[in-house]
Formats: structure tokens, sequence, C-alpha cells
């Protein structure tokens, strides 16, 4: 059997390909910005032409892609309509009239009206009441003539449909989809009461609308896609990476494409999640340190968290997601000092143009990797994979400007520039991990992008973490992490009952049907049913809060044990429970998996250390000096190795620190261990 | 206190570290609230302490609670002794004339403890849905005594070393009408506490007892430099202005002056409210607390962005509080509308600014936080229900562009409730909540619209409580910007017949009757004739401005809607004609009352 999986980045499209589940290859082209097929075509090819595989011999091939959080940012969706209850034609302008910047006085709008502006927003006449029952019935009449002004006239491609308490009944949001699909059967038509069916009409209005805004860049992409690889000769079906971290068709995801909104983030999490399984590590917080930010997420048995609602873009959006943080912390993050000579780390970032100082692209600003260099951790002749060399003149002249001002010399200045960024990701660690009730010392960290596996033993030892681990290829891990990925779909229904008066049956009969559409995805999907694990969990909370805490529903004495769970939860999050309150279900959700079985292990030889082949001068705070560091090459460590820090480990695209007081081992799946003695380094 | 050199990379990491704690303290106590007003509407705050009382961090809340934690932590300080207190002690109160500032509004002060000494406090602000007095929801417009408004809770422990107080809750619970609901906030509030008190002592166990307070207290020293820097950029001078309130409520006709000289001094902001009306007879007196709340909005807004959040920024200011005034009223004075005075207070503060910094201050906003409660029983489940609905009108335009639609301004940051979360819990019904065309003043750079909302009773009867204002007096445009239109508001009879309503007052609805409100917009900036025509085509095109107030006010005619064009000479002309029919522009601000 063969498999192969796509990752498009900024930089560059990496494919694997992996031959009956024990031999992986990898290669990776530069990305085609204009048009990213362009990149998969060649890159798919070359990877063929190197392990001569013929594409009709190639069993599953799966892609995860940014082309919907691109259309997203770049506001480039569809001429989007959007169809409100008469009376909340503004809802999606209005928002929940909170600002985010609290104290400017020139304030800007922070809603997405890009999507639909109020041009091509329209009440119709319709109205269904809290309990469902319909209060006014819809104006079809209404939903032709607007229609008609929106799709001839405007322009639009795609509708959206939201109407108040279509959670509770849906018919009028159906039957207005019936109308346009009659009048227009080429409009995409996005259903408030399918996206999102549940309250609060501004949040559903936005997950909606995105939703209707993507279709046509999600759709087009996807299908020039399959043809492109059919016109190569591939004939297995094309699966991609859902928001949540589960695979899915193609077809399955065009008809809800804001699934497909962190597709790339999340095969790099599922990637982290195999990874640290295969390490023996079931608890891992991975840290994926780029240019311009970091990424986190938190993994607990071995299983990556999913948020039912984050935040994307400066947007609420109420969809499954894994629950990645995104924080302003990376190699370009610049060092600044405010008027009162306090030293400050980003937000503001140099980016990859101009870049660091050190880059001598024209960047003056001092920045994280500015430090680095200055501390002995980049190799300044040889860094992203000897594309570039970096100038520590540049660096230090940087540095010592903001230095002078603060009374420190240039090292020290570097130093404390590292101790401020690797804070903020501690900080934004404790936030994931702490306030979600885990506690980081029971965790590994697992590092990823360019400058992650420079900061892991910093940011670990910070947080009183006890391991860092490294993977052998970070860099293609988001490709890999889509071949390791399970087959999932998710439902979920609002089940507004309370605890004490609920019909036992009627939450039976919620999960079956749940547990209905599941089945028919996984059907479409081409999977065996004796081959499906459900999972089933319920949102709760205590009547009269209004956020809710998700548990999971266990097969027997169902209804106790989720309240028990619902309690202890609570305790664990908020420091305090009551067990004399009422609680109550809000939605039910159901999650369908198909476990794919996981690569065997790649036998590798266990090898005595070589000798370091260089070394440099690396300043280490806690020893407050530089000291003579030996330089491996990641290439030559085989697996069973033990470097002992201070040291530092060089490959293509990454830099390893190992500083004093830690100690990394190879594994003989290939990853790297790191020790973290607590009041080390 | 023998505390090492302070490093400054280490002063970064504990301001982060105060941050984030503040901020999950925040996060907790909404999340665990039970009341609408905090889990839909945030109308809450959290922060915290160092040992002398001073503000050492807080969560981005709500700035109308910023001078109020300070006011309530200084006052336990006041009687009880550090060495007095034990761990889990929780003080509370809410006494507007003894630490407190509105009724509703209680406030939960715990001290930290580390070695066995108190080394930091931890403190969250939560408005209750219900308090009891004389309306439900407790924000009675007509009360003309404070004993009218509610259980004034002086300053007592809520907890004695972990234990509650017994007495307090039964209290509490036998004086409001939703207590399950007021009794599941304060759980909320302890639940804050308890995150920061458990975060707060990891720190200090990281960094040492002497060394961290120490780091605090040089944060502190901090702000205050930064937002000294920025005040010393401000013109040096003495500033007036002065600007109204509808009404207090009682005295339907009598408008309520404002009345602030902002005196700029170096790195020094004198604000001196001479000249402010006497106290009033109604509800819209502002406490101590509550006035430092505005001044501090303003101190943060004009000050340094990056400043540390805590309370060095106000230590460049100081305040002259006429005593018997509108700004500090004396006891027993009516103050639970005080917020619509704070808006009042920030914008007159800002307003007399405008000279002193040119190009750094917006066209005012609508100048409404408009809050409607409803209470009554549901006949249909036999349950007394109050609930809060809040909103907003647009944001002044400034010199970088438009005034945002209804948008939260200066003091206020509270949610919207969604229309599916009243009509779930109460008997309501939302029927419109829209933009309203051409509610902003005209502009270069236009006010952001205000917005409108109806709602319905459903079954039986309420009590409604109107508290906004705007409806006799307008928001100042900036250098040519005009005004926006006044805010208004009515009863819908089940006859079809309207009453038209003040901005102040308790109503009675009975099933099938409607409350329907215009929030106002946010006033423009700059003449409305220089504004690029073709942006006044697309406000036309998203009929957020009439074809009429393209022409009349903008002079842009011509507009083809559909093929979004204008007459370019027919408009040139009329601009010139028009200009050459008024006055040039010699005015600074413009409150529609200029011949």
């Amino acid at each position: 059997m063969i498999e192969i999986g796509v990752d498009i980045g900024g930089t560059f499209t990496d494919i694997v390909l992996l031959r009956d589940g024990e031999q992986l290859h990898r290669t990776k082209v530069p990305s085609t910005k204009a048009d990213p097929i362009a990149g998969v075509r060649q890159g798919v090819e070359k990877i063929l032409a190197a392990t001569q595989v013929s594409p009709a011999d190639v069993s599953r091939f799966v892609h995860g892609s940014t082309v919907a959080i691109n259309a997203l940012l770049q506001q480039k969706g569809s001429v989007t309509g959007l169809l409100m209850t008469r009376g909340f034609e503004d809802t999606l302008e209005i928002g929940r009239q909170k600002r985010s910047r609290m104290y400017d006085l020139f304030l800007r709008p922070e809603t997405p009206t890009f999507m639909a502006p109020r041009h091509r927003r329209f009440g119709i006449s319709e109205r269904v009441a809290a309990d469902g029952t319909i209060v006014l019935p819809l104006a079809e009449g209404e939903v032709h003539e607007t229609c008609e002004c929106l799709v001839d006239e405007l322009g639009a491609t795609a509708i959206s449909v939201c109407y108040l308490f279509s959670f509770r009944n849906p018919l009028h949001e159906m039957r207005t989809r019936e109308i346009i699909t009659g009048m227009y059967p080429n409009v995409q038509v996005s259903l408030s009461c399918e996206v999102d069916p549940t309250f609060r009409e501004y949040e559903r209005c936005v997950v909606t609308t995105l939703d209707a805004y993507l279709q046509g860049a999600v759709g087009d992409y996807l299908e020039r896609l399959g043809h492109a690889l059919h016109v190569l000769g591939f004939r297995a079906n094309l699966q991609v990476m859902q928001s949540r971290g589960g695979i899915t068709t193609a077809d399955t995801v065009a008809r809800r494409p804001v699934s497909l909104l962190l597709s790339g983030l999340a095969a790099g999490v599922v990637g982290s999640q195999f990874v640290g399984v295969r390490a023996g590590c079931n608890e891992v917080i991975s840290l994926d340190m780029g240019g311009t930010s970091c990424d986190i997420a938190l993994i607990s048995a071995g299983k990556a968290l999913v948020a039912n609602e984050s935040r994307v873009a400066g947007l609420p959006l109420r969809a499954q997601m894994i629950d990645v943080n995104t924080i302003g912390a990376g190699g370009g993050s610049i060092a600044w000092l405010d008027d009162a000579g306090g030293l400050r780390v980003g937000p503001q970032s140099a980016g990859a143009d101009p870049g660091p100082a050190c880059y001598s692209r024209g960047g003056h600003e001092p920045t994280v990797t500015d430090a680095s260099l200055l501390l002995g951790y980049l190799n300044p002749a040889n860094f992203a994979d000897g594309e570039l060399s970096l100038d520590v003149d540049s660096a230090k002249k940087a540095i010592a400007r903001i230095g002078e001002r603060l009374g420190l010399d240039p090292v020290r200045t570097a130093a404390g520039i590292h101790r401020i960024v690797n804070s903020k990701m501690a900080d934004e660690v404790r936030r994931v991990s702490v306030q979600r009730g885990y506690d980081p010392r029971n965790f590994s960290l697992l590092v990823l992008g360019g400058a992650g596996p420079l900061h892991g033993g910093a940011v670990a030892l910070e947080l009183g973490m006890p391991r860092v681990l490294v993977p052998e290829a970070p860099g293609v891990l988001s490709a890999f992490g889509l071949l390791v990925a399970n087959i999932e779909h998710d439902q979920s229904e609002t089940f507004a009952a309370r605890t004490d008066e609920l019909d036992p049956g009627s939450l039976e009969d919620t999960l079956e049907r749940l547990n209905a559409r599941g089945k028919e995805k996984m059907r479409r999907d081409g999977v065996p049913v004796d081959k499906v694990e459900i999972h089933e969990y319920a949102d709760m909370r205590y009547v009269g809060q209004s956020y809710e805490l998700t548990v999971a529903l266990s097969k027997e004495d169902r209804l106790q044990r989720a309240v028990a769970a619902f309690h202890t939860l609570h305790r664990t999050l908020y420091g305090h429970s009551d067990p004399g309150r009422i609680v109550e279900f809000v939605n039910l959700r159901t999650v369908h998996v198909h476990r794919l079985p996981p690569p065997p292990l790649r036998s590798g030889d266990v090898s005595v250390a070589r000798g370091a082949r260089a070394s440099r001068s690396a300043y280490f705070e806690s020893l407050n000096k530089y000291v003579d560091t030996p330089v491996h090459d990641r290439a030559c460590l085989r697996p069973g190795t033990v470097v002992v820090g201070p040291a530092i480990v060089e490959q293509a695209d990454t830099t390893l620190v190992v500083y004093p007081g830690q100690t990394a081992r190879v594994l003989p799946e290939g990853s790297i261990m790191l020790e973290v003695e607590p009041h080390g380094g | 206190m023998e505390a090492r050199a302070l490093d400054p990379i280490t002063l970064e990491v504990v301001r982060n570290r105060l941050d984030a704690i503040a901020q999950e303290m925040q996060d907790a106590l909404v999340r665990s609230g039970y009341s609408n007003i905090i889990k839909e509407g945030h109308d809450c705050s959290a922060a915290l302490f160092d040992c002398n009382g001073e503000v050492a961090a807080q969560a981005t809340a709500l700035p109308a609670q910023l001078g109020c934690l300070p006011s309530a932590v200084r006052r336990v300080l006041q009687q009880f002794k550090p060495e007095s207190m034990s761990d889990g002690d929780v003080f509370i109160l809410n006494d507007p004339y003894d630490g407190g500032t509105h009724l509703p509004d209680i406030a939960l002060i715990a001290p930290v403890f580390h070695e066995a000494s108190v080394v930091a406090f931890t403190a969250c602000i939560a408005h209750h849905q219900d308090i009891g007095g004389k309306t439900p929801g407790s924000l009675p417009t007509d009360s003309t005594e404070i004993f009218q408004e509610g259980l004034r809770i002086p300053l007592v422990k809520l907890y004695d070393k972990g234990t509650p107080n017994a007495v307090v809750h039964a209290f509490i619970e036998r004086n409001v009408r939703i207590p399950n609901i007021v009794l599941g906030d304060l759980g909320a509030q302890l639940a804050a506490l308890n995150v920061g008190k458990a975060r707060l002592i990891t720190l200090f166990e990281q960094h040492g007892t002497a060394q961290l307070i120490a780091y605090m207290s040089e944060l502190l020293n901090r702000a205050e430099i930064l937002t000294r820097r920025a005040i010393e950029q401000i013109r040096p001078g003495s500033y007036s202005f002065e600007d109204y309130l509808d009404s207090d409520g009682i005295d339907a006709d009598r408008l309520v002056r404002i009345r602030v000289t902002v005196t700029v001094r170096s790195s020094d902001l004198h604000i001196d409210f001479n000249g402010s009306d006497a106290q009033v007879r109604g509800p819209i007196n502002a406490d101590k607390a509550a006035v430092m709340s505005a001044v501090y909005f303003v101190a943060k807004a004009i000050g340094d962005p990056t400043a540390p959040n805590n309370g060095g920024c106000y230590r460049p200011i100081t305040v002259n509080l006429p005593e018997g005034s509108i700004v500090n009223p004396r006891p027993p004075a009516a103050v639970n509308g005080r917020t619509i005075t704070m808006k009042r207070i920030a914008d007159t503060i800002l307003g007399a600014l405008v000279p002193a910094m040119p190009q750094k201050i917006p066209a005012a906003p609508s100048g409404l936080v408009r809050v409607l409660v409803f209470g009554g029983n549901d006949p249909a489940s036999g349950r007394t229900f109050v609930c809060t609905d809040f909103s907003t009108g647009g944001t002044g335009g400034h010199p970088q562009g438009d005034g945002v639609d209804s948008l939260e301004t200066d003091i206020a940051n509270t949610m919207n409730m969604p229309a599916e979360s009243l009509e779930l819990h109460y008997p309501l019904r939302v029927h419109r909540y829209v933009l309203i065309r051409d509610s902003g003043g005209a502009g270069t750079h236009r006010g952001g619209l205000g917005v409108e909302r109806e709602i319905e009773l459903l079954r039986g009867e309420a009590t409604v409580t109107l508290r906004e204002d705007r409806h006799r007096t307008k928001a100042w445009g900036l250098y040519g910007g005009e005004p926006p239109p006044f805010a208004h508001a009515e009863i819908r009879h089940l006859d079809g017949s309207k009453t038209v309503i003040p901005s102040k007052g308790v109503f009675r609805l009975l099933a099938g009757e409607r409350i329907h409100c215009w929030a106002t917009g946010g006033a423009g900036y700059g003449d409305a004739l220089d504004r690029d025509p073709g942006v006044v085509v697309q406000d036309v095109v998203d009929d957020k401005v009439s074809m009429e107030s393209a022409a009349d006010r903008y002079g842009v005619v011509g507009i083809d809607r559909g093929r979004r064009i204008y007459d370019e000479a027919g408009t040139k002309a009329r601009r010139q004609a028009m200009r050459a029919r008024r006055s040039p522009i010699s005015w600074t601000y413009d409150r529609g009352t200029r011949e």
C-alpha cells in the first residue's frame, strides 16, 4: 500500500510518501503562491520519480490546505449575500458592540462586514419563537425577490441564511434553501441550522456566513486539485485534513468549507500527537515557533484538545477546531524599549523581509534571531538549509543600541531578550494548560518550527516541564501528520434538558440520530461500519450559567456519571463546584472515528556516540559566560546517542540547543528527547 | 525590606505574568457566572493589588470599574490591619458612601498570604442583576435616596478563614429578588479570587517575597513615568469645557451640567470640577469612585498605551470634586444611575483637551449606553425574573477615519444581549435590532450609526426601567463635523397608540406592549463638504446615508446606486454654492446649537 501526504506551507510544499506503512520518503518544493496546485503537481511528480511509484498504485492521497484560511485573511471569498430574520439585517455588523482595544480613542470596526456588506444583507419576514413554534410563516415571495436582486443584480454566488431560532425549528431555513436552489442551482447556500445549530445569533451568523463566503474558493480549489491529480494518473479519492484534526473526503469538506479553516495547523498538531505517542509521551504540549508567531497546542491522553469555539483572525468562530493558540513571538519578533526604559519583545515582527538585522537585508531592529546569533546558538555560515549567511556584527550593533540605554552589555541584553520571549511563551503554555485544568509539569514539550528547538529547553525549564521532545524531521511533520490522522466525523445538536427532568428516551433518540448522521458520512468515505469507533459527549452547565463544559458520556449509567463528571470538571477549572445545583444538558455531540493502523516503528541501529564535528563559543545565562560548546550534526547522531549540555545540534531546518544541565538522547525512532533538570541551565 | 538589585529583564517577565493572572481571574468570573449581565454583558472586573492597596495589574475589562476596586481595597485597609487578616478571609462591600460605587456593584477582596504574611490582594467587582430596592434590577431612575436603591452592604467578611459567613449570606438572600442568581454570581467572584490567589502564590514562591514586592513597586513607577511622558506632550495650560445630561430622572426639564477645567502643567494633570451642578434629586449623582473611573479612563486613553496597566498610571492625576456637587454628593443622595454621568464626564474631559491635543481627540460618541431592565413574574413558569438589556450608539469620527456603528466607547464596554438569549430565558421578544440610517453626524469623517431596538413583553406584566441620554442635548462634532440627531424612545400600546418616553424612567409594560428605542450615532469630524464623494456614494449604496442627506449635508448629487456613480460636475457646483452660503468654519465644537 502506498500513501501520499501533501502539506502546503508559506515557503515550502512538503510531500511524504509512505510505502506499506514502513518506508517513509520525503521531499519539498517551493510553494507556488499564485497557484498552489502547480507546486503540488511538481512535488508529487518529484517524489513519484524518486520512488519509482506509479500514480495508479497510490491508494491514499491526503492533503492539508491553507486555501480556506487564506481566503479569509486576504478577504477573497465569494460574493456573499446574507438573509436574516427581518429586523436583524445588521446583526453581522453590530456584533456584540464590545471593542477589543479598550483605550484607543480612534476606534475601528471589528466585525466581518467584508463578507456581506450592508447592501447584500436582507431581512426576510418570518419568525420562529424560542420554543420552536412558528409565529410568522416564511414570506416565500420575499425570498424569491431578494434572491433575484442578490444574484442577478449584485452578483452573489453564495448565500448565507441565518434566521432566529432555526436551531429549534429549521423549517424556514430549509424551505429557503429549496427556493434558492430551485431558482439558482449553482448558488451555494449555507444554513445556520446545519453549520452551527446553537444559540447566540451573532456568533452563529459569523460562522455560517464564513461557510458561505468560503464555498467558492474551497470548492473551486478542491475540484481543480482533484482534476490535476486525475490527469497525473491518480485513482485514489482526494482526502483532506479538517480543522478538528480528522481526515475526510474532499467531497464532504466541500459541503462544509468552514471545517477546512485550520487544516494546515491541524496536520502539524496531529503529527506532533503521533510523534509524542511513538516516543512514549501521551501528554504533550506542542510549541511551533516560526519567524513571526508561535502556535501552541495541548495533547492529552494521546489526543489533541478540540475546542468548540475559537478566535481566528479576530473572529469568534463556533466550529470544532484543534485548540491551537497563537501568540506573536517568533524569531523575527523585535526587541524595543518603552519610554520608561523597559525592555519589550514583540508583538511587532521584522518578518522575513527585511527580517532580523543579521539577515543584512535592510533590517536594523534587533530581533530574537539576532540575539540567538550573538549568543552563539546559530551557525552564521549555515542557516535555513544554507540559504542565508548571518552577519554577527549587524546583530551585535542592533542589540548594543538598546543595551546601552538599559545599561547592559550586548550579551546580557541578548540573554534578556531570550528570557523575555521564553517567558511569554511559558505564559501562553500556562494559559492553555493550567486554565484548562492541566498541570504542564505532567507534560512533555514538543518543539517544532525553525526556532522551537532553540528555545524549548529554556521554556520547559521555566515551566518545570521534565522533557522536551524534538521530532526527527520537524520540517515535514505536518505532511506526515496527514498520513497518521484518523478519519473522523463530528456531529452535534442542541439538546436543552435539565438532568432532573430528563426523559432518558429523548437522550438516546438524539444520540441515535447523531450517530446515524455520522455513519452516513463514514459510508460515503467508504469505511465499513464495524471499523468505526463512536465517542459521545455532552456540553453541560449549571442551570442558569451560559458557558458549557464538555464531558464524555459513558455507555452505562450515562446520566449519573455525566453529572458527576461535570461537577468534578467545574471544580478543576474554577476551584469550586456546587453539587446542590441542578445540571443541564445544552448540546450533544458524537464523534465517529476510523483509526488507521499506525506505521510500525522503524528499527534504528543503536550505535556509539561520535564526537562533535565542531564547536563554537556560546553564552549561557546559568553559567554567566561564553563556553566552548560542541556542535553536532543531527544526521550523524544515531539512535542511543547521548549528548550532554551545553551542546548544539544542527540540522537543515532547525537548531537544537541543549542547555547546561540538560541531556539529549536520540530515541530508537529518531526523535531526540531532552531531559530537563530542574534548576539547571 | 532588602531586595537584590532589580533586573530589567525579570521586570518585564513579572509584568507579563501579573497581566496574565488578572486576565485569568476575569475569564473565570465570566465563564462561571450565572446572570446574563455577567455572562453575556461581561459587566465585571478583576484586578491584583499590592500590599499597599495600589493596583498591580488589572484585566482588560470594564473601565467603568477602574476606580471602584482601588476605593474598595483602600476601605478594607483602612479598617483591617494586614496582621489581623487570615488566609481564607474574603471581604465584601457595596456602599457607595463607604468604599463602594453603586449598590449593584459588589466588590470582593481577599488577602494573599505567603510565608505567613499578607503580600498582595486579589479583588473583583461584579454588577449583580438585582440588589433589592424599589425596582427589579435595582436601577430605579426615579429614586431620590440611596435607601430606595437596594441593600447596602457595609465592609464585612463574607468568608472568615474560609468559612462562609452565614449571616451575611442570609441577609443578601432575603433582600434580593433572585437570590439564586445573586449567590451564584458571588460564587463566580469567589472562583476568580481563588484562581488569582493560587497563581500569585506560585509567583511569590518563584521570586521570593521581598524581591517580587520590589518588582511590583517598580512596575508602578514605570507606569507613572510613561504616563508623565505622555502628559508632557500635551500643550500646557488650563482648558475648560462643559457638557450636559438630559435630566436627572426627576426634574424632567432641567439639563444637568458637568464642567471641568483641565490644567496641564509639566507632567501633572489636574481636573477641577468646579462649576458642575450641585447634587440632584434623581439618581445620576456620581460617587467619588465612579468619577475616578472616568478620570482613570482618560488617563489611560491619553497616556502611553504600552504602559503597564496598573495604579502608577493614575499618580500624575489630581482632582477637585466640590462637596455636595453632582460629582461628590452627600449621603443619602441617590447614585444608581451614575454610569451615564461617568460617560458624560469622560466626554467633558476629552472635550476640554481638544485644543490641548490637536488631532488626537475624536468627535464625541453617542454619549449613551442604553440600559433597559425588565422585571416581573412570568405567568408561564411562575418564576420571578430580572434581566438587563444593553445597547449603544455610534462612535465619533476622528482624523483618521469614520466612527464605528454601534460600538461601546470610553468607560463602557459591556456586550449586548443576544436576542436568542433574552427570548430563551425571559418572556420577551426582540423585533428589531438594526442600524439607523442618517444617525451619524456628517463630517469629513462621519460619526458611526446608532441603533434601534424594539422589544415586546409576551406574557404578564413587567416593570421596565429605561436609562439613556441625549434626548435633549447632542454629541459635539469637531472642526465642522456635525452632531448626530437626538436619541428617542417610545412605548407602543395594544391599541396601536404610542407614548413618547423620556430618556430616564420606570414604566409599566403589559403583555403585547413594546418598548422601542433609537440610540443615536456619533458626531462627525471635519467639514462634511470635504468628504470623499466616492465614500458618500458607498454610504448611500449601503443605505447608511440617505440620498437626501448625501445632497443636503455632503453636497453629493446625481447618485446612481446600481452603477455606484455620482454627478461630478453637479457635486462640485453644489458644494461650491453650499460653501458660499455659509460662513467659513471658525468654530471648534458643534452641539447643534449654533445659529
